[in-house]
């Protein structure tokens, strides 16, 4: 194993388990500050993870092992997902391997997770948020099935150490499939990460709560496991972007030193947008997602166009 | 060896239905047929692992032969996998009355019909065993059901659109047999006229019989009609068998076909997997939506089918054995675990005496062991890693993928809108599948006969543990099969066996190092958090007390839903108010989703026939004297048409 695998496979896990609750943070403190708000620090999620770490869990009457186990199944599903999408096109196989399809599993094995603990607690504000992600999940799914498979088709393997390496060295805009897949690809970062105009991460309100609202019934290290799957779930879709669809350079050790400018670059976009773009309405979320779709279609179009 | 193993299962089973149908012997007899049902399973999988031949070969003449080769053996094997759970399941399930020995003896004899439509090496013979299959499974429901109008007009309905569509069929068999074509692939030329009607009949017939969209009309009317385990077998295995004569007839026998048939059996199974679904979701009744999930996993299965067909037109050989392999994977993977789920409704409906999914609830707690078994199948049908459901639509998904990797344009874009389709019905299916997770284990207990279930017999338990179990090894080493399966495309040899699936192109599977990940680190983070709880409290919804009457229902749950596809799907709602005085008196609120297919193109033409059939009634006046008439005027009008040369 080279030095360049073994700082990829550090970084991977490193960063995508302790430095991941560093990403919500720098969006939230960024749009405080474009807000005119002195905002939280960036380092607030880990405050809020240490006070959660020390208080009790709540244990609701009438429950099953399914609301128990849940947060677990969540964390570990995300911790699995962290190990399959990989820093640099040297990533070493942690067991795991890097199909792209593996990772949409898991993402749906945590989403099952979850809806299932909400109809467990038989909470309605609970089942409302888990019916609504379920019903966003459809076209979130085919939208990043498709996203992705504009850049598989690209790299003609779905491996995705094999789809950073062959989308390096080239600028995204110089290829119009990859361009369209792009643009699929941000509407998905937007609605696996919860933010607005799909999710209010700030909402207090049950009735407007899309991801929040299945973890109302969780406390102490239960909710910091979710929380930190959800710090997660940012990493993950964020370093897709940067090695994927952002444009990023051959030599191994400039794309890894270039992730986390890409990183800090993206936060500052999700910042800007979420305080550009008010919440929108759910159910038009699946028209937009709808739009992202078509995009990538008309990228596989093109890329069959162009290879003929 | 193999041979005489199927040959003694086969016969227990027959031996073991005539023993049932005995008041002294019925468990005895069951049990008889469930061993003859491992035997054959044993033969069935031995056959596959050995790729050799037993018996006749095929052959297009009309002589009886029978005989075995490795695809058989692995449809066999199935049967066999899911009939032994099935039968020892009955054991207890089946009432010792005389309609349930009598269901015990159909039993029998419908597997026998469809080892025989699997064993089958000449048309006529395979034409037997189709009809007698679909024979055998309507008077297996006919008799199961104390005869109410309703059952019987089902039942027939069944017959009448299976034996419209079954028309198909046969049509395809007699010109692939006319053509000398059975066993010899290449007796057919690649683009002729003859080869289309083949495979269009194909299509239809088998399609029928399978349940794809739009020929699917009789499947989620006709499969929760029977008792439990029958519904497993009819879900598991009968529709397997239809799949199994598609593969034939499109995959081996009818040549290579041109690419838009590939891209119309792609369409045909996109609108079969999300139409499936998406009408499963809106569905109160837990066996008719498990019915629905089984015309899903056929779309599923035939999306796999159609990439092979493409990938083949384009000549990626080696990618259409592996579409081929994740249809048949997948076809495995869906017995398995359909039937898992057929068989823990039967036990809820024994244990509440209700199947409306919204009277159930709570059944976790109160049936641990049949509940877990069927969570299982849940995740399994839902397709979630790292179980068996997974494996095979990743392998169908890659498929899909690599259609646009080697297609051109036109084929290469369905490729791509089927690869969507089925990422969109994979999350549906999670949606659906949490639902009824939700509503049947999870939750208070909806009503008082759900608080009050007791947890199914033992013969039940080991019956789904059995399958639960293999969903497990599956998801864990679908790799074992996969190899084999690889080797049955007939331009493919067999792959190495591994555990995991490995294939050129993609980023791999390997499921035991997902399984180690998964569930260790589940088993860790739950140690780490401890045992560290607050005094148990009620739930806590904003202050407000979670009453049995607020619950949450299917149809609230998928709400948000059915108002995103209103314009596809056009709910119909009613809501009346009863006002007296100024002061509202009572609220009730009806609401469905009807299924287009059924309403648009099924009902205008059950009323054109039934129109034409008043009027053709007109015909038959009852008086002697118009019949003699008709037959002076028939015979007027030939000899008119011989005078004038029309017979040449």
């Amino acid at each position: 194993m080279s030095a360049v695998t073994l700082v990829t496979a550090a970084g991977q896990l490193v960063g995508g388990i302790a430095l991941a609750p560093l990403l919500p943070g720098l969006v939230q403190h960024w749009k405080g500050r474009l807000q005119g708000r002195r905002g939280p620090s960036p380092l607030q999620p880990y405050r809020e993870l240490r006070r959660l770490w020390a208080k009790s869990g709540v244990t609701v009457e009438g429950t099953t092992a399914v609301y128990r186990l849940a947060p677990a199944v969540v964390a570990a599903s995300l911790a699995a997902a962290v190990l399959v999408v990989p820093l640099t096109s040297r990533a070493p196989s942690l067991g795991l391997g890097h199909d792209a399809l593996v990772l949409v599993g898991l993402l749906a094995l945590a989403r099952f997770a979850i809806a299932a603990s909400a109809w467990d607690t038989a909470n309605g504000f609970s089942l409302m948020g888990a019916s609504r992600d379920l019903t966003l999940a459809v076209f979130v799914e085919a939208t990043l099935v498709l996203s992705l498979a504009v850049a598989a088709l690209i790299a003609t393997t779905t491996d995705l150490t094999g789809v950073v390496a062959a989308t390096a060295g080239s600028p995204v805009w110089a290829n119009p499939a990859l361009a369209l897949g792009s643009l699929a690809f941000a509407l998905v970062v937007i609605a696996e990460t919860g933010r607005q105009p799909v999710d209010n991460p700030d909402t207090h309100l049950e009735l407007t709560m899309i991801h929040e609202g299945p973890l109302l019934e969780y406390a102490g290290r239960d909710l910091a496991y979710l929380q930190l799957a959800a710090a997660a779930r940012h990493w993950i879709v964020l370093a897709l972007a940067v090695q994927v669809f952002l444009p990023h350079p051959r030599e191994i050790w400039l794309q890894l030193a270039l992730v986390p400018v890409g990183l800090v670059v993206l936060c500052g976009a999700l910042a800007v947008v979420e305080t550009l773009v008010a919440k929108m309405r759910v159910l038009l979320v699946p028209r937009v997602l709808a739009i992202g779709a078509a995009a990538a279609l008309l990228g596989i179009a093109a890329h069959l166009v162009g290879s003929l | 060896m193999i041979g005489a193993l199927l040959v003694a299962g086969l016969s227990a089973v027959g031996l073991g239905g005539a023993l049932a149908a005995r008041r002294t012997l019925f468990t005895a007899g069951l049990t008889v047929q469930a061993a003859g049902a491992s035997a054959i399973a044993a033969s069935g999988f031995w056959e596959l692992g050995t790729g050799s031949s037993v018996g006749a070969a095929f052959t297009s003449a009309i002589t009886v032969r029978v005989g075995v080769d490795p695809l058989s053996g692995l449809f066999l094997g199935t049967l066999g996998l899911i009939a032994a759970p099935a039968l020892v399941f009955s054991t207890r399930y089946l009432q010792q009355s005389a309609r349930g020995r009598v269901v015990a003896g159909l039993t029998s004899v419908f597997l026998l019909a469809l080892a025989l439509a699997l064993c089958a090496r000449d048309p006529l013979t395979f034409l037997t065993g189709w009809e007698l299959m679909t024979l055998s499974s309507a008077a297996l429901i006919l008799v199961s059901r104390s005869a109410d109008r309703e059952s019987r007009q089902t039942v027939f309905s069944y017959l009448a659109v299976t034996h419209l569509g079954g028309v198909g069929t046969w049509v395809a068999v007699l010109l692939l047999a006319h053509a000398g074509a059975i066993g010899h692939p290449g007796a057919i030329a690649s683009g002729s006229g003859v080869q289309i009607a083949i495979a269009l009949a194909a299509l239809a017939g088998m399609g029928t019989k399978a349940g794809v969209i739009p020929l699917h009309v009789w499947l989620p009317r006709a499969h929760p009609l029977a008792p439990a385990p029958v519904s497993a077998l009819m879900s598991g295995v009968m529709i397997k068998v239809a799949l199994y004569g598609l593969i034939r007839v499109l995959v081996e026998w009818d040549g290579v076909l041109p690419v838009w048939f590939g891209v119309l059996v792609l369409g045909v199974g996109a609108l079969s997997s999300v139409g499936g679904v998406v009408y499963a979701l809106f569905e109160h009744d837990l066996k008719r939506l498990l019915a629905l999930h089984s015309i899903e996993n056929v779309g599923i299965i035939v999306l796999g089918i159609g990439a092979c067909l493409v990938l083949r037109a384009r000549g990626a050989d080696a990618w259409a054995a592996v579409a081929l392999a994740a249809a048949l994977l997948h076809t495995v993977n869906h017995a398995v675990f359909k039937a898992l789920l057929f068989l823990g409704a039967g036990a809820f409906e024994r244990a509440v005496g209700s199947l409306q999914i919204d009277r159930l609830g709570g059944l976790l707690r109160r049936m641990p062991w049949t509940g877990a078994a069927f969570f299982v199948g849940a995740m399994a049908i839902a397709g979630l890693p790292p179980l068996n459901g997974f494996a095979s639509e990743w392998l169908t998904l890659q498929a899909l993928l690599h259609v646009p990797a080697y297609g051109h344009v036109a084929d290469g874009l369905a490729g791509a809108v089927a690869l969507a389709a089925l990422a969109a019905t994979a999350a549906l299916a999670v949606f659906c599948f949490v639902k009824v997770v939700g509503l049947v284990l999870l939750g208070p207990p909806r009503t008082p006969a759900a608080a009050a279930a007791e947890e199914a017999p033992l013969p039940l338990r080991a019956a789904m543990g059995v399958l639960a179990l293999v969903c497990v090894v599956l998801g864990v080493a679908p790799g074992l099969l996969f190899g084999r399966l690889v080797g049955l495309a007939p331009w493919s040899a067999a792959g190495p066996t591994r555990l995991g699936l490995h294939v050129p192109g993609t980023g791999s599977l390997p499921t035991v190092g997902l399984v180690v990940v998964l569930v260790g680190l589940t088993a860790v983070l739950a140690l780490v958090r401890g045992a560290r709880s607050a005094v148990p409290a009620p739930t806590w919804a904003s202050g407000q007390r979670v009453e049995p009457a607020l619950n949450w229902t299917s149809a609230g749950f998928t709400k948000p839903l059915r108002l995103v596809l209103e314009a596809v799907l056009r709910p119909q709602r009613e809501i009346a108010t009863r006002t007296e005085r100024g002061i509202v008196q009572e609220v009730s609120y009806s609401g469905s989703v009807p299924h287009l297919i059924d309403e648009h193109l099924y009902a205008p033409a059950a009323r054109a026939a039934l129109g034409a059939a008043a009027h053709a009634r007109r015909l038959q006046t009852g008086s002697l004297g118009t019949y003699v008439a008709y037959l002076i005027a028939l015979v007027v009008v030939l000899l008119a048409a011989a005078r004038l040369g029309l017979f040449g």
